[in-house]
């Protein structure tokens, strides 16, 4: 159960722009973005925490003890040929979460949203950051990593999420399931990603854009 | 370092070709098999190594664990050095080989510094009591684990520590420590040889050695890969075959490497055309680097020096005279301090001092916890201020990166104390030139008792480039010469010791009015006299400005441009926003507000619309309600965006707070009641949130249950207040359930209200066949149709 806590030296300013739905208002403040961003970065607490495990791709399923039988087709063709799979949570914690509520109390709302959007972009940096530290681990086994996917995605059931939650050993850096299968803190996810093996001259393409599997065509978040 | 030496190649694909099974722990053969293992020595040797590595990458006890064999580290250590010396015989010299825990650190991960330094004091004790030559600390990505391991190893024995980081293809190790920092920060830490191994082939490693051989004197070693791995025919392969190999090592000696050998995938046949084609080659001149005082945090380091731009030292952590900071330090709280981390930075300081001096509180606990946070937060080095010696050690010892001692003067205890810490840590110290008898007045004074420090701590083993010598302030309103003083010792210390120059500005003006003035005068003129480093506060404007100022008259801003260009910057926007406000009529100026969020200027603008006699509700109606429908509008036809509406919706909540202050009498019309929540098992109430706001600040009385209400709580709610409307929010598919039993039961009770639903799940499909009165899609769709739904009432 290895546990890797990313530094967030800078929280990514555009992401926040695109999380807040401000990828067209190119004339919205800069400062203020940058205001949300800083107030996030103070308010994280980075955590995450991964496991791998040997994975049967052809019954779809992860070889933990018990076995999980992973749902849904796209899941399925996003990892087919992969040998191995990573779990993996991460999160920032709920300081940020309680302070987006408190601006709301206060009148700051346009600021709320700019923070909730900050700790997005945030809790994503926390993931990619553990993927950043994974890959060489993995290169140096011969192995390359397929982009990371969440119950959520596609057509991969929320339902998973307890599975999740157990195999990643997400409860080690405190993220739970709420009744509704929901991540707490909110600011958190949980993810698998594929190991697949390096052949030469045949690297697998994989297209590294999440939205282009999410049916919400309209979220105004969506990556053209 | 007088020749060239060639290290062995890779250990583990040759285990295997010798019968290590999959999944086995390879440092069991040094026992099982040593046969096998002392082949692959030979191998090497005979191929032209002059260190081979003991087969104990994986050997120490926290790597055994993997597979019960805790309990044989110290044997399977030694063992490997035996079989080492027996394959060598004197050919060879053997360095015993530590390899990474596998897990990070704290912060980084959850291992622990103390538990990091015991398990490689274990292994290192094993390996040098079985007769090891070096101690090889290799393929470390985490600059914690390295120090860990460094400081474990000096402390287990006294043979020569190696130690060598991987870095990606970025330059960087995976947690992102630059060559540069490594460098500067394990030499003085006292590594012995600095390296390179792993990751990369050689290619990549020629930059990275370059950088590293600029910036110590110790030796510098490389062990590249035979490049990247791919599979071929089930097989991993390494695509450099030996004679490229063999080409490189010439490429990596012009580089500054004097320590030569391999990584994966390379073979005894690499290493035998590595030392072919070194062997005879003349060592090349390295240029050392000159001893400057530098300083790093885990990604940058900093110099500070008299011929580079004044570096300033951020005082703001500091707990001194300010009961807001030093309650929350006592409380355990560090947000005020994280806060001030990241606010100084931006503000311009290149190095942040940390004072946890706070009463009645474990200050090396304390130390402890606000080093580690702020070096989480903040990549600017840290000088660690505090005169008890166990917090300057707690300190010292979370700190990932080359600290600043604040400060060490000549009082017997901070000598005896301090100065060993700054030795084993690598640290750099501030000197302040104090005695047990106190404060010596005139500048030849200091400069005797900065003499007797300097001495001491070379003494301890500390070097040129290890000092940052205080010119000490005394305050002028009490010695009319303090000023002077200052300036002659500030000369004196750049021709009498050459080392760069601090001190604490703001003692000088104590007790006179108009201390800013003061203040930045005497910083200009100590700025002349030589000072390179300020300690001070920078978010103090005058400093600031005096700084500019002073830089392009002492010509480290060429021409004064970055002067110029500042000084121009601050005349621009003010004098553009008024003028565009004052062309519009009043009522027009505040809608146009509202449109732009401009929230500060909007009860300027309606006092003046009051003033000139309009009447409240003709702002409310003209201006702000007019202003939300062309919002509306906008917002719907994709022109303006969420945080945009919600920074209008602040504006027009300035709005009516200034209209109900000013004419308390005119009451806004009240558009109707709407109770709001997140249903049950939903706990996302940003957009709850967002369309409450909106609601509120558009005429509707709105209650706000919060996230993951219960039905009953909502049906009692909307009864008791009489409400209009039920606004009802559920982000999940999982949740969104709750919204027909919340419908049911608000019929079953008898309740009237309209029910409107909204969320990321939530469709209008669903909405109809769950019986609600509307979906909106939105925040500023739900205020367009809770006015028609209580219009239809």
């Amino acid at each position: 159960m290895p546990i890797y806590n990313t530094p967030l030296l800078a929280i990514d300013a555009k992401e926040t722009r695109r999380y807040a739905g401000l990828q067209k208002a190119q004339d919205f403040s800069e400062d203020k973005i940058l205001a949300a961003c800083q107030d996030a970065r103070l308010l994280a607490q980075p955590r995450s925490v991964w496991e791998i495990y040997d994975y049967d791709c052809e019954k779809q399923e992860i070889q933990s003890d018990p076995p999980c039988r992973i749902q849904g087709e796209k899941i399925g063709q996003h990892l087919a040929g992969c040998e191995k799979v990573i779990l993996l949570a991460a999160t920032v914690g709920d300081d940020i979460e309680e302070d987006v509520t408190q601006r709301f109390n206060a009148g700051e709302y346009s600021m709320a949203v700019l923070l909730d959007a900050a700790a997005t972009a945030a809790v994503e940096q926390v993931a990619d950051g553990l993927e950043k530290a994974l890959a060489p681990k993995m290169a140096a086994q011969g192995f390359g990593m397929k982009w990371r996917f969440s119950p959520g995605y596609g057509d991969w059931p929320l339902e998973q999420q307890p599975e999740l939650i157990r195999l990643s050993h997400a409860q080690s850096i405190g993220v739970g399931l709420s009744s509704s299968m929901m991540l707490v803190p909110r600011k958190s996810v949980t993810a698998i990603i594929g190991l697949y093996r390096k052949q030469e001259n045949s690297e697998i393409k994989h297209s590294p854009n999440g939205c282009a599997a999410c049916s919400q065509l309209n979220c105004p978040s969506r990556k053209k | 370092m007088s020749r060239i030496e060639i290290f062995d190649g890779a250990m583990g694909t040759m285990l295997q070709a010798g019968g290590l099974q999959p999944g086995a722990c390879p440092e069991l053969m040094n026992v099982e098999n040593p046969e096998v293992v002392k082949n692959i020595h030979k191998a090497y040797i005979e191929a032209g190594a002059t260190i081979i590595e003991t087969n104990t990458f994986g050997a120490s006890a926290l790597k055994l664990a993997h597979y019960g064999l805790t309990d044989r580290m110290a044997e399977l250590n030694k063992a490997a050095v035996t079989i080492a010396k027996a394959a060598a015989q004197g050919r060879a010299k053997v360095a015993g080989s530590m390899g990474p825990t596998g897990r990070f650190i704290e912060p980084l991960g959850d291992l622990s510094f103390d538990e990091a330094f015991q398990n490689f004091y274990d292994q290192a004790k094993a390996l040098s009591e079985a007769g090891a030559d070096f101690l090889i600390i290799e393929t470390c990505i985490d600059l914690q684990e390295m120090r860990a391991a460094l400081l474990a190893a000096k402390e287990a024995s006294d043979i020569p520590v190696i130690c060598q980081l991987s870095y990606s293809e970025d330059g960087r190790t995976v947690t992102g420590t630059d060559p540069q920092s490594a460098a500067i920060l394990l030499d003085a830490m006292g590594a012995d040889i600095i390296g390179v191994n792993c990751s990369l082939g050689p290619e990549e490693l020629v930059p990275i050695v370059k950088t590293l051989a600029e910036n110590c004197t110790c030796p510098i070693s490389v062990l590249p890969n035979a490049g990247m791995p791919y599979l071929k025919d089930g097989q991993t392969v390494f695509p450099m075959g030996p004679e490229d190999f063999g080409k490189w090592g010439l490429k990596l000696l012009e580089a500054g490497a004097s320590y030569l050998g391999g990584c994966c995938g390379t073979t005894p046949e690499h290493i035998r055309e590595l030392a072919k084609a070194l062997k005879d080659m003349p060592l090349p001149e390295r240029r050392l680097p000159a001893k400057k005082l530098w300083l790093t945090s885990r990604s940058k380091a900093v110099c500070i020096d008299h011929s580079l731009p004044t570096r300033l030292i951020g005082e703001r952590i500091n707990p001194t005279g300010r009961k807001k900071l030093a309650a929350e330090i006592r409380d355990g709280s560090l947000l005020g301090v994280k806060k001030e981390a990241v606010n100084q930075v931006k503000a311009g300081a290149h190095l942040l001092d940390v004072n946890m001096g706070v009463g009645g509180i474990d200050q090396a606990a304390a130390m402890q916890k606000a080093v580690t946070e702020i070096a989480q937060l903040t990549d600017a080095p840290l000088a660690i201020d505090t005169s008890d010696a166990k917090a300057l050690e707690a300190g010292l010892k979370a700190y990932p990166g080359r600290a600043l001692i604040n400060s060490v003067s000549y009082e017997p205890e901070r000598i005896a104390e301090f100065l060993p810490l700054a030795k084993k840590y690598g640290a750099a110290i501030l000197c302040l030139p104090i005695t047990p008898d106190g404060v010596p007045k005139t500048a030849e004074e200091r400069i005797d008792v900065m003499r007797k420090i300097i001495a001491a701590a070379k003494e301890q083993g500390l070097d040129d480039g290890d000092f940052l010598l205080d010119a000490l302030v005394m305050t002028v309103s009490a010695d009319k010469n303090a000023c002077y003083e200052v300036l002659i010792t500030l000369q004196m210390y750049r021709e009498r010791f050459g080392y760069p120059t601090t001190m604490g500005l703001s003692n000088i003006s104590f007790g006179l009015p108009n201390r800013p003035l003061i203040n930045s005068t005497f910083f200009a003129m100590c700025l002349a006299a030589g000072l390179d480093a300020p300690i001070m506060n920078p978010y103090d404007e005058s400093m600031q400005k005096a700084l500019m100022a002073s830089a392009a008259l002492l010509g480290d801003d060429p021409n004064g441009l970055a002067y110029s260009k500042n000084e121009a910057n601050l005349a621009v926007p003010k004098a553009a926003a008024t003028a565009k406000v004052t062309e519009l009529s009043p009522l027009e100026a505040i809608k146009q507000a509202v449109i732009d969020g401009e929230k500060d200027e909007i009860p300027a603008l309606v006092e003046n619309a009051l003033k000139a006699g309009i009447e409240a509700n003709t702002i409310t109606e003209q201006a702000l309600t007019a202003a939300m429908t062309d919002i509306g509008v906008d917002f719907g036809a994709g022109r303006m965006f969420l945080p945009q509406v919600l920074l209008s919706a602040e504006t027009m909540r300035a709005a009516f707070n200034k209209l109900k202050e000013l004419t308390p009498a005119s009451t806004a019309p009240e558009q109707g009641t709407v109770v709001i929540a997140t249903v049950k098992g939903d706990v996302h109430d940003l957009g709850k949130n967002i369309t409450g706001a909106l609601l509120a600040n558009s005429g509707f009385k709105l209650i706000d249950l919060g996230k993951d209400v219960d039905s009953t709580e909502i049906v009692k709610a909307a009864i008791e207040n009489n409400a209009d409307i039920v606004g009802l929010c559920a982000l999940m598919t999982t949740t969104m359930v709750q919204i027909d039993k919340v419908i049911a039961d608000l019929k079953e009770a008898g309740c009237n209200a309209k029910v409107m639903v909204g969320g990321a799940a939530v469709t209008q499909d669903y909405a109809d066949s769950a019986g609600a009165d509307a979906y909106a899609a939105d925040g500023v769709k739900a205020v367009e149709l809770a006015k028609t739904l209580v219009k239809k009432n």
